[in-house]
């Protein structure tokens, strides 16, 4: 057969992400406070970013909280020049920054790069560039509350 | 014995209707750290994790990337099946019988308040010929109900009994969803869901994490001799397709019975073991697997209900916690299963503990109408 | 089921020879089929037979056969069939299905998707060891070189390192033909005991060595800060292959391993990944590649079949790494793949956020 047949098809399933009391104390601190706090392990003493209620290493409970500053170091990062279905419309720049006092490295946007020319861009962002984190003004209690600026762009 | 794989300890978190007060990763590590805590090991002597999910309702595509971690697997060997918690167990005991590992965290989870179980159970369906026409997995299930009731002459009181039963047990299983008993007559009034099935014949939507702790052979050995051990398994598959399936018989739990049985040395299911605890994804499931597992001949499942042998006071007590009539964490299931099996054999039940029992059956599905089924068997 | 097919005729068997099945699933969503394993029983021979499946993300084709070895080496059975199929393409973006596979509170979000991962690995490994991207670019050379000789690959032709460096960045510093394709196909190996294998073949490929390895999912642990390995790095790759070479009892894999089928979708990571397994130190493989020394006559040949870069349908890639390797010890790779003198292969798979990391060995009669 030369001509064979297909039949359209997608997924239609809805989540609800039950965010935990270790993610919503996070989130409101972003939204509420304009801070970024992160669980710091009682054993080894890693500061965790994004948060969790345990460590991983240690395999154990966390209930100590600490703030990280609002700067940190770019550990790597990438600009998507080409569109991908449902992800963000490019051109993006997006970094891991370890922020001043974390122990691990968190992604989010860096906003303030011309991204017009990605190996210029490139080079900006190079890997220990300082970045500070900018609060948005309405924050709703999401990643998106917050993102990256080169400090000197 | 000695050549067996032995089971070290269980941790179980309460099961519930939805549990927002804990992320999908807090929930599998309180799960990984009561069994560790159980067996009185720290994660870094286990040499091996296995993890038993499904990405579509852990609403991740590849949902171990998050959870290996709260499993326990930081820089340990970790593999992972999806079919159902209990197939965790199979795997992580033929890992330990190579001889390459000696402890095994076996980890399972589901949080189907989180996914809508009937969208993702429609997509099983494959989109030529099944999906679009309403089926999922409660329309499969009424599918082979009613096959079975028809084969049989079975009459609607019959499994109205085992929900009873089971309700009635689960109401003494502190860790339950549903804990209040139910009469024959709130079941009949029960509103139908897809003929012959009633909301009451089904099993709930529930959240859920339970690990258990095997120790191999080798490591067994030096145990002491009341240690509960993993006597005997077997699992098998049936065809996908319902219409090539005798509905109202399971090969598969046959096949996987058998292959359990001849391991442990059990000759008569009924007079060796204690207690069992099964898949009843509905009250027909209970009745369908008496059959497979043997306890009975084809249609006689009934008389065992009737005979009330399997109610708690009877001689082969099924489902003492309440099995999933009264908790199901849909792919965690099974291994909640084994792990109520062992809290039998291990006489750690509390309430609904079975009074010496030492051998204690288990047993755990995956897909529609029970297409794979496995079977364990646990003794002291 | 075409593919089990041709297993069982290779191996000289029928289905009736079969005591279990493993299936070989990775995600589901390019299928769009929740859990395709169910539906497959029937062709794969799973009915009234022991069935699983096996799901790691990249690396569950060598999870399934390190699946299939343990029923065998368990003792409860004595011959097993490990199979998969995959059509990535029958969903309309894999990168959109690929961004799911991050967690939804923190990172899915920001575009993450599986090539933004080899680009933080990319401008990793160029930060710390000064890899050029006409480095990374020279893999996809030889990939496509080497799959001229594979008449399975789906990707393949001669292409120069200028072809790689003019195709179009996906995410800096990543190129289209940094990348591996969508593709669809199946695999299947047939496991059996050691009495089995000395009655059926008279030069099977013996595994030797089983072993895998997770990480945490999250990248920024392993940057900076209190990481204790580096993401520029496949450290996880090389404990799993620290384990899989005790077993084997390989003391120097750059003497005693001929050939390498390593699961490296991305240039980068084959790059990483050569140096984690110890056939050179961190940093040297660029220049190495350059060299010729994991060409077809270097001293390791390193994915003689074109590799995941040619071809990369995700359930059962990895297994596909076993197809080759276990063709290359048997001695039955067709012409121009074939390595001379293949005494041990190794075979590797890696899932997740480059977090799983699974080997196998497969070697000759000791």
């Amino acid at each position: 057969m030369k001509e064979m047949m297909t039949l359209k098809g997608g997924w239609n399933v809805k989540y609800n992400y039950a965010v935990g009391p270790t993610g919503t104390r996070f989130f409101k601190a972003l939204k509420g406070e304009a801070k970024i706090i992160a669980p710091k392990c009682p054993k080894c003493g890693l500061v965790m970013l994004p948060p969790r209620s345990f460590c991983e290493r240690c395999f154990v409970p966390i209930d100590e909280w600490v703030e990280v500053g609002m700067e940190g170091t770019i550990q790597a990062f990438t600009v998507v020049p080409v569109k991908f279905e449902s992800l963000p419309d490019p051109p993006y720049a997006i970094a891991y920054v370890l922020l001043d006092g974390a122990g691990t490295a968190m992604v989010n946007f860096v906003k303030n790069v011309d991204l017009s020319d990605l190996r210029k861009a490139a080079k900006k962002l190079a890997i220990g560039k300082r970045v500070r984190v900018v609060f948005e003004k309405k924050r709703k209690g999401t990643i998106h509350d917050f993102h990256y600026e080169l400090l000197k762009p | 014995m000695s050549d067996k794989v032995a089971i070290l300890g269980v941790g179980m978190t309460k099961i519930d209707s939805a549990k927002k007060d804990q992320k999908l990763d807090d929930m599998v590590f309180e799960a990984a750290s009561k069994a560790l805590a159980q067996a009185s090991l720290d994660r870094e002597e286990i040499d091996s994790v296995v993890i038993a999910a499904c990405d579509e309702l852990d609403g991740r595509c590849i949902s171990s990337m998050l959870l290996a971690m709260p499993a326990g697997a930081y820089l340990k060997d970790e593999i992972k099946v999806t079919d159902d918690g209990s197939y965790g167990v199979i795997l992580a005991a033929m890992r330990l019988m190579t001889g390459l590992f000696d402890l095994s965290l076996v980890v399972s989870w589901c949080k189907t308040s989180e996914a809508p179980l009937s969208d993702v159970m429609s997509m099983r369906w494959d989109p030529f010929y099944h999906r679009g026409i309403g089926m999922n997995h409660i329309t499969a299930a009424a599918l082979m109900a009613g096959a079975y009731a028809e084969r049989h002459g079975i009459s609607s009181d019959i499994p109205a009994k085992v929900v009873v039963k089971n309700r009635r047990n689960g109401s003494r299983n502190l860790n339950a969803h549903l804990r209040t008993p139910v009469t024959m007559g709130e079941v009949r009034l029960s509103p139908r869901v897809s003929w012959p099935l009633r909301a009451l014949d089904c099993a709930p939507e529930s959240d859920g994490a339970c690990a258990l702790i095997l120790a191999s052979p080798r490591r067994a050995k030096k145990l002491k001799r009341d240690a509960v051990r993993l006597a005997g398994f077997g699992w098998a598959a049936d065809s996908y397709y319902l219409g090539e399936r005798m509905l109202w018989d399971s090969p598969s739990l046959r096949i996987a019975a058998g292959k359990a049985y001849g391991m442990a040395k059990i000759k008569e299911p009924v007079a060796e073991i204690d207690a069992a605890e099964i898949s009843d994804f509905t009250s027909y499931h209970e009745l369908l697997a008496y059959e497979g597992l043997g306890f009975c001949g084809s249609g006689q499942a009934q008389d065992l209900i009737r005979e009330g042998i399997t109610a708690r006071e009877g001689g082969l007590p099924v489902n003492p916690s309440g099995g999933l009539l009264c908790s199901n964490p849909f792919t965690a299931a099974g291994l909640f299963r084994i792990c109520e099996a062992f809290l039998q054999v291990a006489g750690k039940a509390g309430d609904h503990q079975i009074r010496g029992a030492t051998k204690a059956l288990a047993q755990g599905s995956a897909g529609f109408c029970a297409q794979g089924n496995a079977v364990f068997v646990l003794t002291q | 089921m075409q593919a089990a097919m041709a297993a069982l005729d290779d191996a000289g068997m029928t289905m009736e020879d079969i005591e279990a099945v493993v299936y070989s699933m990775a995600p589901s969503e390019f299928l769009g089929v929740n859990e395709p394993d169910r539906w497959c029983v029937d062709a794969v021979g799973g009915r009234g037979r022991p069935f699983m499946r096996i799901h790691t993300g990249g690396a569950t084709g060598i999870s399934a056969a390190h699946a299939g070895f343990y029923h065998v080496a368990s003792g409860l059975f004595d011959s097993v069939l490990v199979v998969g199929a995959d059509k990535v393409r029958e969903c309309r973006d894999s990168q959109q299905v690929l961004n799911t596979i991050w967690d939804p509170l923190f990172e899915r979000q920001f575009g993450l998707t599986t090539i933004t991962m080899a680009a933080f690995q990319a401008v990793r490994h160029m930060q710390i060891y000064g890899t050029r991207e006409e480095r990374m670019a020279l893999v996809a050379v030889r990939s496509r070189g080497n799959a001229l000789n594979n008449p399975v690959a789906h990707l393949k032709g001669r292409i120069t390192v200028d072809d790689v460096m003019a195709s179009p960045y996906l995410c800096w510093p990543i190129k289209k033909y940094d990348t591996c394709p969508s593709s669809a196909g199946g695999a299947a190996v047939v496991i059996v005991s050691e009495e089995k294998a000395r009655k059926r073949c008279t030069r099977p490929a013996w595994i030797k060595a089983c072993s895998e390895v997770a990480n945490t999912v999250f990248l920024g642990d392993q940057m900076g800060g209190m990481a204790q390995m580096d993401f520029a790095d496949s450290d996880i790759l090389a404990m799993a292959a620290e384990e899989a070479y005790r077993q084997a009892g390989i003391r120097n894999p750059r003497r005693e391993i001929q050939t390498a089928e390593l699961y490296a979708p991305f240039t980068i990571c084959e790059l990483s990944m050569v140096e984690a397994l110890g056939f050179c130190r961190k940093g040297e493989s660029g220049r190495l590649n350059e060299e010729g020394f994991f060409s077809m006559d270097g001293g390791i040949a390193v994915n003689p079949s074109g590799g995941t870069l040619c071809a990369n349908a995700i359930a059962i890639t990895a297994l596909a790494r076993v197809c080759d390797g276990a063709l290359q010890v048997m001695g039955k790779a067709p012409s121009g793949m074939q390595v001379r003198n293949v005494r041990h292969a190794v075979c590797t798979g890696e899932g997740g956020s480059f977090q799983f990391h699974a080997v196998m060995i497969l070697g000759d009669d000791d």
